[in-house]
């Protein structure tokens, strides 16, 4: 019964290929990098009129990046590589970013200085603001408590 | 048990694959490869809060080997290890990760991009890490379209069913430069049951020029309610000003209950889990010149179980690319319970003189009803960074603080970092 039904799925997934396959759009991929170096906070706006002008990395631009992330990851990849994002979006991290970067204190990095008295505060504050870090993916330090 | 054999089954057979995808295309010595990589050393030495003390040496690597035989394929992969040189309170010295590792299929048209094996999924609702496929294109009539399947890469330390199946999909569509709508749908089992079932719309809109709107809205299909409706209106820049509001409402019981840690084994009296937040905020922020800029903020935090708050406060930057730049804040917790009373300090100045770095970093928070016996915690670092050469870098800094679980805490961090291909010129920005 199973393999008839992965049988069927099978099947009917392959004229479905087909479709995806045509309806590709024929334009060009955007570039693997981008082309020129760009500053440490780049204004993309002062050369991209379309929706990557968006993208201006301005002071405010670290919250909002996961709105812009989880539309258009593959503009993201033009100049991050994919380190960047795990240097915070990781799987049992134990290293906070902030430790890894003291040295770039203008960077809106999470849990700043010694975080364990405040992170009981936050958490109470706004829970959902840790849960895409630590909701299914924790690390030995946090478990050291949170078992 | 089967389940867990399927699990095992898929996961073993990423892993094969993509050593024999890696297999078919490894370049030959004369191929164009271009291996892009970092190796990030740190020795960290800490105490926790029974007093033992740690000394720990992390190694991060990350590697990207482009061109691979083809200027289409790629590999990419990161991970760290951990070894405790010294550690008094615990037999588990060593831990490691592999944070993503996957083989990358690229078209020259359409987006069109297949990745192979622990991958991160950022797709709509879905932030996952997922041992299996991922797979994007960009389709005719502005559309485009994601889908992943695969193990979930996840931390189980709360009683659940022993491995899990998850795949979803994301379908996009956009008028460049006017807007870009998204639904997704994402399914995670566990021993062939449902354990998560969300479906999500995403958007951005710009419907005039200085003026843009995203957001989400993410349903929890198992609980039959909303589970997040999260949204910003951004305005300007007029003359150097801009404008946000944002607004966010999150029901906990829907919002956490695909946790698979225990931080989120919500209690009442801590944190209800039937607790409705509604968070709104508001941020002015101005340009003085293209180095300097004030900001001023405020959120307001609505509860439907606990006390409400108010955070209300400034920053004042200034930053000069390649040379350095400085900081200051003020911000004012202001909530109807003790612990939501205080006042948060912060003031940093960083700086570039030749081939060092140097910064300074202090917090303070200072609490209206003292906190064990603290009405002030206070951190203070220093740090540099020093260019040996072009590709290596080191750098140590020292961190003091006091706060309601340390009398005085000294931390110190060394760090050596080495750029494998510096001078190629074949990296990204970050």
């Amino acid at each position: 019964m199973k393999n008839k039904t992965v049988k069927i799925t099978f099947t009917l997934l392959l004229p479905l290929l087909a479709v995806v396959l045509y309806a590709c759009a024929q334009t060009a991929s955007i570039a693997a990098w981008h082309p020129v170096e760009v500053p440490s906070q780049p204004m993309c706006s002062d050369c991209h009129t379309d929706s990557r002008a968006a993208l201006n990395h301005t002071s405010d631009y670290s919250t909002r990046h996961k709105f812009y992330a989880a539309q258009n990851r593959q503009t993201c990849g033009v100049c991050h590589k994919e380190s960047f994002c795990a240097d915070c979006h990781a799987h049992k991290e134990e290293l906070k970013p902030s430790d890894k970067y003291k040295d770039s204190p203008e960077r809106a990095l999470p849990h700043r200085g010694d975080y364990l008295t405040q992170h009981k505060i936050d958490g109470r504050i706004n829970p959902a603001s840790c849960f895409p870090c630590h909701g299914r993916q924790n690390n030995e330090r946090c478990q050291v408590c949170h078992r | 048990m089967k389940k867990n054999k399927l699990s095992l089954k898929i996961r073993t057979g990423t892993i094969v694959l993509v050593i024999f995808a890696l297999a078919l295309v490894v370049p030959s010595p004369s191929s164009a490869a271009t291996l892009l990589g970092d190796s990030s050393t740190y020795l960290q030495s800490r105490e926790t809060t029974d007093a033992t003390k740690i000394l720990s040496a992390y190694e991060y690597l990350d590697f990207d080997v482009q061109n691979l035989g083809n200027e289409t394929i790629s590999f990419h992969t990161g991970g760290w290890l951990r070894y405790d040189v010294k550690n008094e309170g615990s037999d588990n010295k060593t831990n490691n990760d592999i944070q993503y590792s996957y083989l990358s299929l690229r078209s020259k048209t359409a987006n069109s991009t297949v990745n192979l094996g622990r991958v991160m999924v950022f797709e709509g609702l879905a932030a996952e890490r997922v041992d299996g496929a991922y797979a994007h294109t960009d389709l005719r009539g502005d559309f485009g379209m994601s889908a992943y399947a695969g193990v979930p890469v996840e931390t189980t330390d709360i009683d659940l069913p022993g491995n899990s199946l998850i795949y979803g999909a994301h379908l996009t569509q956009q008028s460049a430069g006017l807007y870009r709508i998204g639904v997704s749908y994402l399914k995670e089992e566990k021993n062939s049951e449902d354990f998560r079932k969300e479906e999500g719309i995403d958007l951005w809109v710009h419907p005039l020029d200085k003026v843009e709107i995203n957001g989400r809205s993410n349903y929890n299909a198992a609980t039959k309610e909303w589970m997040e409706n999260t949204y910003n209106l951004i305005l300007g820049s007029f003359g150097g000003l801009r404008l946000i509001t944002d607004y966010s409402a999150i029901s906990y019981k829907d919002y956490f209950i695909g946790a698979t840690t225990a931080v989120f084994r919500l209690k009442a009296g801590i944190l209800d889990p039937n607790e409705k937040a509604s968070i709104l905020g508001e941020t002015a922020s101005y340009d003085l010149t293209t180095a300097v800029n004030v900001s001023v903020d405020y959120k307001s935090y609505s509860y439907d179980i606990a006390g409400n708050a108010k955070y209300l406060g400034g920053n004042l930057r200034y930053s000069v690319a390649q040379s350095g730049g400085a900081g200051l804040s003020y911000h004012r917790m202001e909530g109807d319970t003790d612990k939501l009373k205080y006042n948060e300090y912060r003031a940093y100045v960083f700086k570039k003189m030749g081939k060092t770095d140097l910064a300074i970093d202090v917090i303070d928070v200072k609490y209206d009803t003292a906190v064990n016996g603290v009405t002030s915690a206070y951190s203070a670092s220093l740090a540099a960074q020093y260019d040996l050469t072009e590709s290596l870098k080191v750098g140590a800094d020292v961190e003091y603080s006091k706060n309601p679980d340390f009398d005085k805490d000294v931390r110190a961090f060394l760090k050596a970092i080495y750029r494998f291909d510096a001078g190629t010129g074949a990296r990204k920005g970050a």
